[in-house]
Order: structure tokens, then C-alpha cells, then sequence
């Protein structure tokens, strides 16, 4: 049994060998092959494998300045928090305005896959003057249909405003957004609302560059005093 | 063990090693090696072209041990070629390897070789880079026929495993530059067990006849000449192979960005853990060959064994496991030439383990413990292959391509559907040359793709249906593309993104097509 195994293997490894004498390819009649002046993709070894945050090569330049009207405050920190998922796989929802943005586990809430959302309850109607987003940022990842909406029905029914839509192929079934895709960073990413008057802010999302699922380490509302 | 018990046993081991090499091989996309090596095999099957690069790529038994497969499996271009067909070729020589512990039955005894197999076959490393299509899997099947060979032969001398250990020779050689560790390993093995040899113990050396070792030699030489010259024609590439030396060890110091610390292999065996992801070890392998070790120099251990052999394997092992350690240079694939003398090690350890123990109920507990360890290592090998196989909290997910990188390939493939050229139109690529790979081999059936590594040379974008760029040449083409492009960002290894740039009306053909369905 044991001869016979080592022939089969040995012949085995030499038929492949005299197999793989080279090949010459048939040409069919009359036709030759179209060249064409494309250039080929350049033969190298393996690429690095990265594993730690390298978050600021990838974004390049820090954010500038922004600026809002005097008396502007953070208004959605410790507000409620509801979402499309309030089963979390990771974390719990009051993440989301805990005023906690590490990067590290347990700074995050992770929701299931697909399309989710998260909705802020702000507690009164006023001026929303800036919302920055903090997605994930120990790694560089890109969030598909990223929407934020604001309303002041909680049930997003009627007058509702889109702050960002970024859904170009319409895949979340909320319209075509026009806006474009970006790496999240450890900035978070600034959406400016130019004052819509709002309770309730949503934000849709729709997985991700690494995975499917949904995440959210902070959400920060700001806005100026409802008069 | 009666013959029954024995072959039944190891077909049972040749069964769960085979489903776990062969299901499903086309579960993770292409890393950036494997396509590389893809598109290196696709100019020898469509043109019969291979030519030896001494600067990168490896030896050439991976490219002709390729073509009988793809033979076989009716794909005669580079486009009918699939990944199920090319990781086939490792997955066959993973398997192959088991079943040359067969031949170590009378050196290390049918107990041990059963272990050994069922290392083998388990082993998260072992299965995870038998799925994978670089040299890797085929070093080691040709190192453990090299180790059988010899040992047969030095048991008793005959030039047919005299031809059988040069074959092998040689093809480790035509497989990776890093054979030379392997040679150099067993070179100063045979000369620590000849120091080590016991009068009392009955070893002698082996009788060997010149003309069996230049039998042996020259077999060894043929192979790789054949190989390394493609078959006579290219009569530099044996030179090449001698010069290319210098290439690797150079490399081997410099490291560059794969520079790791000595313990890089031993602590990603022994435990490893990466996130909130599961923990990983090989412990048991590990542990089991420190028995073995003991076995082989404990005058009174109670094994069947050659002791010499076994020595053999733990010199071996030590020897290789350093030299590998000791290069700045590591990948995890490069654990499986010295992680053999482990598992082969540990196929000793284990009977060695068992009796030690005279009490029949301690010897059923360590079986029962040895069995539950050897299921927990086969279900961490399906973990890493089939649940985490692009995943980077697996310890031996290294530079991997991301899940994400083919929903690119798939919407370049329905962009192409509508666009009137198909699979002619024109699509340029505009990145590093690290940030390239695998597109070359998921855009092999497309017949006008151009490769850039900036922008300078590729002419005006607006001439392409699609341009895809790094994300350091999306910033500076931005200007150029916003108006006419719409943008899709793509990852294509953690924290390295790909852009995809789609023509306007292309687009708006997209999404009318997707309205309309």
C-alpha cells in the first residue's frame, strides 16, 4: 500500500512536470490578435499589512475652522437616544451622546446589519447649527448612505429636512443623495444644517467599508436657543 | 495496532484534512500575492511564457504544477481560469503531505505517524495556507518527502530513494529561495545526531554508496535545471536562481515593512487574540512536540520509534524554528517549513505521553483530553478558513484582501453590462503599484484595462468609462473628475481604500437601469 501511495505521488509530481511543458497556443485562420498600447500592472511583493490606526496620512489635512452664530451650545449631550435596532450586537444606544469619543472597544455602539438609524431626541425645537458625526474611527473605514435627516415629528413623517445624503445609488430607498463619501476620522465628520429648526435628528446608515454592520461612537448636536 | 486499525484510521485523518482543504476554496477574494502569482501562471498557460525573476515571484514549481489542474478543470486561458482552480493546487499538495507520513511508519511508528497526520491535518496554519495559492503548501510537501527520503535511504540505502530524495531536493529548490534554511537546517541536524549517537543504541551510519548519492545529486539538479531553465528556454534561469541568493538575503535583512520581532512565529502559534476577536492556539501541537523532545532523549522512554530519527526531527526543528526567528523579514506563511518539525515532533509526543502512564484510567483521561484538544484545533482550522478567512483578528490574515473589494469587482461587472463596449471599454487604473493588486486578476477578462502608477501618463480620465485610483491619486485627480465621475469609495485592505470613478452617463444608465428593475 505504501509503495503503491509513493508511486502515485511520485508519478504524480513528474506527470505535471512533462504536463506542463510550454503550451503553444493555436491561432485560428486569418485573424490575428488586436495589440493594444495599454500598460500592465506592475509585478511586486507583499503590500504591508496594517493593522494600527493610520487615520491622519489618510485624511491629510486637519479640518478648518467653523463657525456659528454667538451662543451656540452643545445641546444633545445625555439627550435619549432611540434606533432601528435597540438590541445593539455591541454596546448600548446611550453611546451615542455620552460625550465619550475614544476610538477604543468599548466606546461604541454597534447595530446589526443593513440599513439602521439613530434618532436623538433634542427635548425642544431650536436652530441646529452644526452636527459632527463619529462613526468608528480606529480604523479608516467608509460608511455607505450615510443620511442625516432633522424633523420635528419623531416619526419622520412630516417636515423633514436633509441635512446630508451621500446614498448616490439610492440603495437605502431614501432618494438620490448627491453628497460624497468620506473616510471617517478621529475629527468626526462636521455636517453644517444652516439653522433648520428641529427636535429630532436621525441618522441613517447602511454598513460599511470593512463589514455590514453600523456603528456610532458620538453624535454631537449644536445648536443656538429657540426664541 | 493492527493493519485495519491503522489504514482505517489515517483514511478517516485524509478525509477531514481533505474537506477541510477543498470545500469552498473560493470563500475569500485573491490576496495581492496569489493574484500576482495567478497572472504570472495565466502567460505560461495562454503563451507557454515563464521566465525566472530572481527579484521577486519565487521558484517556478508552483506555475507548472498549476497547469495539469487547470488542464484537468478545461480552463485553457487566463479568463476561464477561477480561484477554486488555482487554490486547488496547494490543497492537493496539503493533503499530499499527510500521506507521505505513510512512508515514515517504519521510522517513527504507525502510533505516531497517526498523530502526526492528524497534526497535520487540523493544524489552523496548515489548513489556511493550503487554501491559499503561493509556494507555500508546496515547499512543505516537498520538505517532508525530502525528510522521508533521506531517512528511508540512510535506514536502507537504495538508489530509488536515493532519486526520490534528490527529486524532492530539487523541487524545494525550484519552489521557494527559502529551501536554502530548510537544507541548511537538516545539513546541521544529521551532524548534531551523528554527535549524538549512542553506541548502546545500535545506530550506524548510513552505507550509502557514492554512486546512489550522485544518483541522488543529480536528480536533484535535473529537476531544477528543468524547471528553473523552462524546460531549456531560458539557460540563465539556474544562474538567476543561484544569483537571486543575494536578492533575498538582502531583502531577508532589510525587511522593510515586514519586519517582525524574533518571537513573531512562536507567540502567534502558542496564543493569539486581536480585538474583540476569538482567542487562537496552537498550544497542543506545541506542547505535544516538547514531549516528543523528551521522549527522544529520555533513555527510557517507551517508544517504537528510531531515536535517531527522532532526534533527527527535534534538531530539525529547533535548528529551523531559530534561523526563521531570527530573520527580520517574517510572514505568517512562512511558519509552515519549521512548524512540520513541530507537528511531526508532536506525532511522537503523544504516544510518548500516553505511556507514560502505567494507570489505564490516567492514559483514557489524557486520550480524552488529546482528543478534545485535537477537536478544538480542527474547529479553530474551520474557523480561520471559513468563518474569519479575511478577517484581521486571524492571527494569520496578513496584507488580505477586504470583503468589501469585490463589490467593486461586481459593480465594474454590471457597469459593464450597459455600457455598448462591454467588456471593451476602456477602464483606467491609476495607483501604486501595492494598491494595484488583486484588480489585474478580477479584471482579466476585460480587454482594454491600463495600469498607471500616477496620473502624468494616463492621458485625459474623461476617455475612460471607468477610472479606478488609490486614494492619494483620487485627491489629486479630484478637480478633474468631480464634474464628469461619480465617486464610490472601496476598501481594499484595512485602512487602504480604492475609488471608483463611474462616467456620469454611465451612472445615469445605472441607476435607470436599477429603477427599472
Amino acid at each position: 500500500m505504501k509503495k503503491t501511495v509513493l508511486y502515485v505521488l511520485v508519478i504524480s509530481v513528474f506527470a505535471g512536470i512533462l504536463a506542463s511543458a510550454p503550451a503553444v497556443r493555436a491561432q485560428e485562420q486569418g485573424k490575428e490578435e488586436l495589440k493594444l498600447q495599454l500598460p500592465k500592472p506592475m509585478f511586486i511583493g507583499t503590500p504591508r499589512n496594517i493593522n494600527s490606526p493610520n487615520l491622519e496620512k489618510i485624511t491629510g489635512k486637519p479640518r478648518g475652522a467653523f463657525f456659528v452664530p454667538a451662543g451656540t451650545k452643545l445641546v444633545s449631550l445625555n439627550k435619549p437616544v432611540t434606533a432601528s435596532d435597540m438590541q445593539p450586537v455591541i454596546g448600548e444606544v446611550g453611546c451615542v451622546t455620552d460625550g465619550e469619543k475614544s476610538g477604543e472597544d468599548g466606546y461604541f455602539v454597534e447595530f446589526g446589519p443593513g440599513k439602521q438609524y439613530v434618532q436623538i431626541d433634542l427635548k425642544a425645537s431650536q436652530p441646529l447649527q452644526a452636527i459632527v458625526v463619529w462613526h468608528y474611527h480606529s480604523q479608516a473605514r467608509v460608511y455607505r448612505d450615510v443620511v442625516i435627516q432633522v424633523s420635528d415629528d419623531k416619526d419622520f413623517v412630516s417636515g423633514v429636512t436633509t441635512i446630508f445624503n451621500n446614498d448616490h445609488d439610492n440603495s437605502s430607498g431614501l432618494g438620490i443623495g448627491k453628497d460624497k463619501e468620506y473616510i471617517e476620522t478621529f475629527e468626526g465628520k462636521l455636517f453644517d444644517p444652516r439653522g433648520a429648526k428641529a427636535r429630532y435628528v436621525r441618522l441613517w446608515s447602511n454598513g460599511n467599508t470593512s463589514n455590514d454592520m453600523n456603528h456610532y461612537v458620538e453624535v454631537e448636536v449644536y445648536a443656538t436657543p429657540a426664541q | 495496532m493492527n493493519k485495519k486499525a491503522f489504514a482505517g484510521l489515517f483514511l478517516l485523518i485524509v478525509l477531514g484534512a481533505a474537506g477541510l482543504r477543498l470545500a469552498d476554496l473560493s470563500l475569500q477574494p485573491m490576496h495581492h500575492d496569489e493574484a500576482n502569482q495567478a497572472l504570472k501562471f495565466g502567460a505560461l498557460l495562454e503563451r507557454g511564457e515563464y521566465r525566472y525573476d530572481k527579484a521577486d515571484h519565487h521558484g517556478p514549481s508552483l506555475y507548472y504544477l498549476s497547469l495539469p489542474f487547470a488542464r484537468a478543470l478545461g480552463a485553457n486561458t487566463l479568463a476561464k481560469l477561477n480561484e477554486r482552480t488555482l487554490r486547488l493546487v496547494p490543497a492537493c499538495f496539503g493533503i499530499g503531505a499527510i500521506l507521505l507520513l505513510l512512508f515514515l511508519v517504519p521510522l517513527i511508528g504507525k502510533e505516531a505517524a497517526l498523530w502526526g497526520a492528524l497534526g497535520l491535518a487540523v493544524s489552523p496554519v496548515m489548513v489556511y495556507f493550503s487554501r491559499f495559492y503561493i509556494q507555500e503548501t508546496l515547499l512543505l510537501f516537498f520538505l517532508v518527502g525530502f525528510i522521508v527520503a533521506l531517512w528511508r535511504y540512510k535506514r536502507r540505502p537504495s538508489w530509488a530513494w536515493a532519486v526520490a530524495a534528490g527529486f524532492f531536493a530539487g523541487m524545494m529548490y525550484a519552489t521557494k529561495e527559502t529551501s536554502v534554511i530548510a537544507f541548511g537546517s537538516v545539513a546541521a541536524a544529521f551532524l548534531l545526531v551523528s554527535l549524538f549517537r549512542g553506541k548502546k543504541e545500535g545506530d550506524r551510519p548510513a552505507a550509502g554508496k557514492l554512486s546512489n548519492l550522485l544518483i541522488g545529486f543529480g536528480a536533484a539538479i535535473l529537476v531544477s535545471l528543468l524547471l528553473f531553465t523552462s524546460f531549456f528556454q531560458n539557460p540563465r534561469g539556474w544562474f538567476d536562481s543561484i544569483l537571486s541568493f543575494k536578492v533575498y538575503f538582502v531583502r531577508a535583512g532589510e525587511a522593510g515593512f515586514h519586519v517582525h520581532p524574533w518571537s513573531y512565529y512562536l507567540q502567534t502559534l502558542a496564543f493569539s487574540k486581536s480585538g474583540s476577536g476569538p482567542l487562537w492556539s496552537e498550544g497542543l501541537i506545541l506542547i505535544l512536540a516538547a514531549a516528543g523532545i523528551v521522549a527522544a532523549f529520555r533513555p527510557r522512554a517507551k517508544t517504537v520509534a528510531d531515536r535517531s530519527t527522532l532526534r533527527f526531527l527535534v534538531f530539525f526543528t529547533l535548528i529551523s524554528t531559530a534561523a526563521y526567528s531570527l530573520v527580520p523579514y517574517k510572514t505568517p506563511w512562512n511558519i509552515l517549513p519549521f512548524y512540520a518539525g513541530f507537528v511531526l515532533l508532536s506525532g511522537s509526543g503523544a504516544p510518548a505521553l500516553l505511556g507514560a502512564f502505567r494507570r489505564r484510567s490516567i492514559r483514557v483521561l489524557i486520550f480524552l483530553l488529546l482528543a478534545a484538544g485535537f477537536l478544538h484545533l480542527g474547529a479553530q482550522a474551520w474557523r480561520a478558513s471559513f468563518v474569519y478567512p479575511a478577517d484581521p483578528r486571524n492571527p494569520y490574515v496578513y496584507a488580505q484582501t477586504s470583503p468589501d473589494f469585490l463589490k467593486l469587482v461586481l459593480r465594474v461587472e454590471d457597469l459593464a453590462a450597459l455600457h455598448p463596449d462591454h467588456e471593451k471599454m476602456l477602464i483606467k487604473v491609476i495607483a501604486g503599484p501595492y494598491e494595484t493588486w488583486p484588480l489585474p486578476w478580477y479584471l482579466r477578462r476585460f480587454s482594454r484595462v491600463g495600469y498607471w502608477t500616477d496620473a502624468t501618463g494616463a492621458g485625459a480620465p474623461e476617455d475612460a468609462a471607468i477610472v479606478i485610483t488609490d486614494a492619494e491619486q483620487a485627491g489629486r485627480l479630484e478637480s478633474g473628475l468631480n464634474a464628469s465621475f461619480q465617486s464610490e469609495y472601496y476598501e481594499l485592505r484595512p485602512n487602504v481604500f480604492l475609488v471608483l470613478h463611474i462616467r456620469n452617463e454611465l451612472w445615469e444608465e445605472y441607476l435607470k437601469s436599477r429603477a427599472e428593475k
